[in-house]
């Protein structure tokens, strides 16, 4: 957990590597068989050449580090919005990066909100986006 | 018995796919973290829950032969902690259905509610369907 809460603290970040068999593992857990995750054959027919993790693959790795960050305040109200602006492909190494943009306070009430960003190896952004956490409240 | 599908064509804004019902059980749950490569404790990750609201969407809905489904945006909003075990309703709507050339949109409104019918989460989903 972040020990210090202020604008511009960096979150640690999450790395994973991705694998068809993470991807297949994910497919089963979440029951989401969509043949472009999973069918490497279907998939090389279509315009994206190839399987791609799931979205909501690279969404859990956002998640991972907005726990590590906020715990169970993030578990229990968080809000996210995301962009998925590039696919995620077996063999890619993803690192998920986030800092907060600003504390605010609204009605008695701390939120951090954070920006963070999610690129493969070569640098290009996979996933962008905004979280919001609620931190604590002065009636609480 | 079979699951009831409906096809893209036959989606129209309003639209409500059938409430899907998941206990959140401790293998559902394990199986969840291990395919994310994540630790777990004693509450459900949200985005576990997300996906369960989305696969009853999915396993309802059949697309035309070789449409490929893409996740353009998802907006996510948690409303309280979820202890291993508990029992979750899904719910989705078709909010918008948009065509624009070869891409079609698909924007979709997903709440969970628990067993005491309290929100658990809302969100948002925007698929993507080039044709």
């Amino acid at each position: 957990m972040l020990t210090e809460i202020r604008e511009g603290k960096t979150l640690n970040s999450v790395v994973k590597h991705i694998t068809q068999e993470k991807i297949d593992l994910y497919a089963e857990a979440s029951g989401d068989f969509n043949p472009i995750h999973v069918d490497e054959s279907f998939a090389a027919t279509t315009p994206l050449g190839g399987t791609i993790a799931h979205g909501m693959l690279n969404l859990a790795y956002v998640s991972e580090m907005m726990t590590s960050a906020f715990g169970r305040n993030w578990l229990a109200e968080g809000k996210l919005r995301a962009k998925f602006k590039e696919p995620a492909r077996p063999g890619d190494t993803l690192t998920i990066n986030g800092k907060i943009g600003c504390v605010e306070k609204k009605d008695d009430v701390s939120y951090a909100n954070c920006n963070f960003e999610c690129c493969n190896q070569k640098g290009e952004i996979i996933v962008t986006g905004e979280t919001i956490v609620k931190l604590s409240s002065d009636k609480e | 018995m079979p699951i009831k599908t409906i096809s893209y064509e036959e989606l129209i804004p309003g639209y409500k796919f059938p409430p899907a019902t998941y206990e959140l059980s401790t293998s559902l749950v394990s199986k969840y973290l291990n395919a994310v490569g994540s630790a777990g404790d004693e509450f459900v990750p949200p985005l576990a829950i997300t996906a369960c609201a989305i696969a009853a969407m999915t396993g309802s809905l059949s697309l035309p032969p070789g449409t490929i489904a893409i996740h353009a945006s998802q907006e996510l909003e948690f409303f309280k902690l979820v202890p291993i075990g508990a029992t979750i309703e899904c719910h989705t709507t078709v909010a918008q259905k948009i065509t624009r050339g070869k891409m079609s949109m698909l924007i979709l409104e997903l709440e969970v509610l628990d067993k005491g019918k309290e929100k658990v989460q809302s969100g948002k989903a925007t698929i993507a369907l080039p044709t």
